[in-house]
């Protein structure tokens, strides 16, 4: 039995004063990467990375087999020797060897799977999948009392299931004790088995109604690992993830990690402990939204899943697409969107048959790039779509708290609003990031600013930034242990900023204009008017900015209220400043050959594509 | 030569026409050209139209004016008693075309009428009239359908036909939107909050009886709430004022649970009676309320003064609070003390929101283009008069009248 005070792994606690070197790996499912940050010139760089095939499977079944051959490989780029010959990390770092601080985030054999259960699903068991989320799980299913299941579905189902750990949620405290001994009498006789054999009891973490304690302890067996946390609906109106994320964090370690091949080992070798790579995205994410006192979305995009994380005013939300990605899931995404919302963003003739043999191919040769310009142009536009739908998920699951009472007046007559509204405002969105092989490798930068606009559709005045080789998880474990340096690296190295988007809100005949500039920097001075349905690029180099006056149209917001002029400090980057006329929600013609006309037009205008060699 | 012998022959039997001892003044108008009467088409038989042509010395911009006003007389038999019925004055559509018209109602069906018409010169002085001849008695006769009605048909075919309508587009398959209704979707909400925190649900369908259409309506809420604390597994309590509503209510709660596939959970001692006095029944509601703090306390029905005391006192403890009433005088006190209201035709759209059945949901949304025309005819009609008033054109005027007389008094 735990409580909430029970401690992870213990790691030997560091100096920061002396940091002057530190190793990161991340140890995904098929490559490890390895990044060195060093000190220079007082501040924190990142310097060298290196990658490795991860070793977690069998032949080697080991995962530090991959962790040993990555920081080789940075030792070798740096010229720095990081591996002694006993095949450990070398610590503390001297002029020519070793490094100061060793962390790793890993996401290897799938990352952390876990199943949730709660009461009422939009309520406790929202609140639980939101904590495994936030702690970068992959939620397998949720189990609730109005899941529409019957109780022997539900045994099957978790039957079925091999997740690393269960969280059970459901009550405030002095609630409903009936409904949450009720879930565990469902969970205790499935006896879920964990994934990584049966060598150790199956975690299950109870964060619910304190008075059910002892009618959850009584109904399961030795066959589960209980520990008791905090609850995470304490009330109806308040939500506590903290320590139930933490629990998942510790018993990550302590049962997840100490049983993958090697993983005992790594952890032995970091001086933090090992955090799932998305909940160290979410991290990282995190501290700089609270840091900078603004307002953030995060997107990775991958081949079989798409994650999406928020944060608005302060509170974090991440969601996992479990079948939004662009290469084992495209099939999926273009069932989702429908073929003709996809072609809507291809410039050229294609018909719907040509594109689902495209779909196909690239589903059946997952690893296989574009190697035309089509092929770089289709899969840009699956891309948008599959983006488009992961914020939509997004947008339904970072809501407002449910079943909280209401305070109202007499001028709420006929804007009765109800609870669980999105608290994802793309007005008062600031800082847009994107990673993932499709936004990160696309040849021109312009190329991932316009699939970021296109898909994520911010409104008002939103900075553009990509990851630039995938270190937001090396640095959100890193901000544990050391925020300042994850900062300085967050800052300098890590984001790759495009620049900066300004789009009003709303909609207007086309020609007519939808709002007028006036920007004024060191190299640039430039006035003019943007129609509506246009898009127009400024170049404004990275590092710079400018002031930017925006004077939209009587029916266009751009932040301040329809019609009304806002001045703001703009940032530049590798694509510069984006002047956005075609409205919000962003409408494509219906019919083909003007909507074709039209992303041809915008296509040219930000030098997407040569679109002339398709002709 | 021929011309003269028909004016000779003319003035002979206007002459003939003139009543005994009554002479005709030298400055006198000249008669009206002619009259006519014809029988009303589309009307029940009670009016006839009498043309009048109006008379050679009647110009409309001659100072005086040749002819003041026309006098029309009428009677039941030719050659009979005329009775003055009616005196008009040209205007300018009568001078455009050439004619006056005027409409005589109320009249006896299929009984004669004969019209002698004089012009009236602005002295008094009367011309020789001209009449309806004998063979020309007009009769009023009854037409199967009243024209009068023309506009009440087109109105109605509109509604019942987007009624019929909407209801095969919704049986086909075609989804009708139809905007969220907060109060309603949050039942979910409700009830949730309420199987959390370990409490009851308290469901008040109003203090008046089964023949009150806002206590149906309640209990078609009801149901839903039922039915959702019974695949939650949460507690709910329906306590009523009247008997019959209580037998309603256990029955609806009953087939709620049966419907959610529990009907082991239905306990018919949740559905009670408490007293038919409306402030017994409140001081009853209050007192289980501070006592039982339920977590969601739902209010459809109608109310009266109890309304404010059992909103606050839902509001006190804590409670998601969902109101719904057609009381224009109660809304208030239930939006400012409830999280949620259901307001008049909301609170009766609940049916067909609520149970998405194609026929509900089709004449719901037929209703709605009722409204609308009802909608549309009030916002014309008040700009119609106010530009009448504010201008001194003749459109304003004739729309204004069309609209009052023609269209609004079809029915």
């Amino acid at each position: 039995m735990a409580d909430s005070s029970s401690t992870p792994a213990v790691h030997t606690p560091v100096d920061l004063d002396r940091i002057n070197v530190i190793l990161a790996t991340d140890c995904g499912s098929t490559t490890t990467k390895a990044i060195l940050i060093e000190k220079v010139d007082g501040e924190y760089r990142q310097t060298f990375r290196g990658e490795a095939p991860t070793t977690v499977e069998e032949p080697a079944a080991d995962v530090t087999m991959g962790v040993v051959n990555s920081v080789t490989e940075v030792g070798e780029l740096a010229g720095r020797r990081l591996i002694d010959d006993d095949g450990q990390v070398i610590r503390p770092a001297t002029e020519t060897e070793g490094c100061d601080l060793y962390i790793s985030t890993s996401s290897a054999g799938g990352g952390l799977q876990m199943m949730v259960a709660g009461v009422v699903r939009e309520m406790t068991a929202a609140s639980a999948k939101r904590a495994a989320l936030g702690a970068g799980a992959i939620v397998m299913d949720t189990i609730a009392t109005n899941d529409k299941r019957l109780p022997h579905e539900q045994i099957q189902r978790i039957r079925e299931l091999r997740p690393d750990m269960i969280l059970i949620s459901g009550g405030t405290d002095g609630g409903t004790t009936t409904h949450v001994v009720q879930i565990a009498e469902l969970v205790a006789p499935a006896k879920p088995q964990p994934r990584f054999g049966g060598e150790y009891r199956m975690p299950v973490i109870f964060a619910g109604n304190v008075d059910a304690r002892e009618p959850i302890e009584a109904t399961f067996d030795e066959s589960v690992e209980l520990s008791l946390v905090d609850n995470l609906r304490p009330t109806m109106e308040r939500e506590n993830l903290g320590p139930a994320r933490d629990m998942i964090h510790d018993l990550f370690l302590e049962h997840v990690m100490a049983h993958a091949p090697g993983y005992d080992k790594l952890m032995s070798w970091t001086n933090a402990p090992i955090m799932p790579t998305p909940g160290a995205v979410g991290n990282i994410l995190q501290q700089i939204a609270t840091q900078r006192n603004v307002n953030a979305v995060g997107v990775d995009i991958g081949g079989a899943t798409t994650d999406v994380f928020s944060v608005f005013d302060g509170t974090f939300n991440r969601t996992v697409s479990a079948n939004l990605g662009m290469s084992y899931s495209i099939s999926n995404v273009c069932a989702e969107a429908t073929l003709p919302r996809i072609l809507r963003w291809v410039p050229f003739e294609m018909d719907e048959r040509e594109l689902r043999n495209r779909v196909k191919n690239k589903m059946i040769r997952p690893t296989t790039i574009p190697q035309t310009l089509e092929s770089l142009l289709f899969e840009q536009a699956v891309a948008r779509e599959a983006l488009r739908l992961a914020y939509v998920q997004h947008k339904e699951f970072a809501t407002t708290l449910k079943g909280v009472q209401q305070q109202r007046t007499i001028g709420d007559t006929f804007s009765q609003e109800i609870g669980g509204q999105t608290i994802v405002d793309n007005m008062a969105l600031d800082l847009l990031v994107a990673s993932g092989g499709v936004l990160s490798h696309a040849p021109r930068m312009q190329q991932t600013a316009a699939m970021l606009v296109d898909a994520f559709q911010p409104e008002g005045i939103t900075t553009l930034a990509k990851d630039s080789i995938f270190m937001m998880p090396h640095l959100g474990v890193l901000a544990q242990v050391h925020a300042e340096a994850a900062v300085q690296v967050f800052e300098r190295d890590c984001l790759i900023y495009l620049g900066t988007c300004v789009a009003p809100k709303g909609a207007g005949k086309p020609g007519k204009t939808c709002f007028g500039f006036q920007v004024s920097g060191t190299s640039i001075d430039t006035t003019g008017e943007i129609s509506v349905g246009e898009l127009r690029l400024l170049p404004l180099a990275d590092g710079e900015t400018a002031e930017a006056t925006i004077e939209p149209a009587r029916n266009f917001d751009i932040g301040a209220g329809a019609g009304k002029t806002v001045t703001r400090t703009v940032r530049g980057g590798t694509v510069g400043l984006l002047l956005d006329g075609r409205g919000r929600p962003l409408d494509l013609p219906e019919d083909r050959t003007a909507c074709r006309q039209a992303v041809t037009d915008w296509s040219n205008a930000l030098g997407l594509a040569d679109l002339a060699r398709l002709n | 030569m021929v011309e003269r012998r028909l004016g000779i022959l003319l003035t002979a039997v206007v002459l003939t026409g003139l009543p005994a001892g009554k002479l005709v003044a030298a400055d006198a108008p000249r008669p009206p050209s002619h009259v006519r009467a014809e029988d009303r088409g589309w009307d029940g038989g009670d009016a006839v139209d009498v043309i009048v042509g109006i008379s050679p010395d009647d110009k409309p911009d001659t100072d005086p004016p040749g002819v003041a006003h026309y006098v029309v007389r009428w009677s039941g038999e030719y050659g009979g008693v005329y009775e003055h019925a009616e005196t008009v004055v040209a205007d300018k559509n009568a001078y455009r075309s050439g004619e006056v018209r005027l409409t005589f109602e109320q009249l006896e069906l299929g009984e004669p009428y004969f019209f002698r018409v004089r012009a009236v010169g602005p002295d008094g002085s009367e011309s020789l009239h001209v009449e309806t001849a004998r063979e020309a008695a007009v009769r009023p006769v009854a037409q199967a359908f009243s024209g009068r009605r023309a506009w009440l048909v087109l109105i109605t075919l509109i509604i019942c036909g987007s009624v019929v309508y909407f209801i095969l587009m919704a049986r086909r398959g075609k989804p009708l939107q139809i905007r969220k209704i907060a109060g309603l979707e949050a039942v979910d909400e409700a009830v949730g909050r309420a199987t959390e925190m370990g409490r009851p649900c308290l469901f008040v369908p109003g203090i008046l009886d089964m023949n009150e259409i806002q206590t149906i309506a309640g209990l078609t809420v009801l149901s839903r709430v039922a039915q959702v604390a019974a695949e939650y597994g949460a507690h709910i309590e329906v306590p009523t004022s009247k008997s019959l509503v209580m037998t309603t209510a256990s029955e609806t709660v009953e087939s709620a649970f049966l419907a959610a596939g529990r009907p082991e959970s239905f306990n018919e001692d949740d559905v009670y009676y408490v007293t038919d006095e409306q402030f017994g029944y409140v001081a009853y509601l209050s007192g289980m309320m501070v006592r039982e703090k339920p977590a969601a306390c739902f209010y459809m029905g109608a109310f009266f003064a109890e309304s404010l005391i059992l909103a606050e006192t839902g509001n006190s403890i804590g409670a998601i609070q969902v109101a719904g009433t057609a009381m224009p005088s109660q809304l208030p006190f239930f939006v400012a003390a409830c999280d949620y209201t259901l307001i008049g035709e909301e609170f009766f759209a609940a049916s067909a929101y609520l149970s998405g059945d194609p026929d509900q949901l089709g004449s719901l949304k037929g209703q709605d283009v009722g409204k609308v025309i009802v909608a549309v005819l009030v916002i014309v009609g008040c700009l119609l008069d106010t530009l009448n008033s504010m201008t001194s054109i003749e459109f304003f005027e004739t729309a204004t009248t069309f609209l009052r007389d023609t269209i609004l008094k079809s029915g």
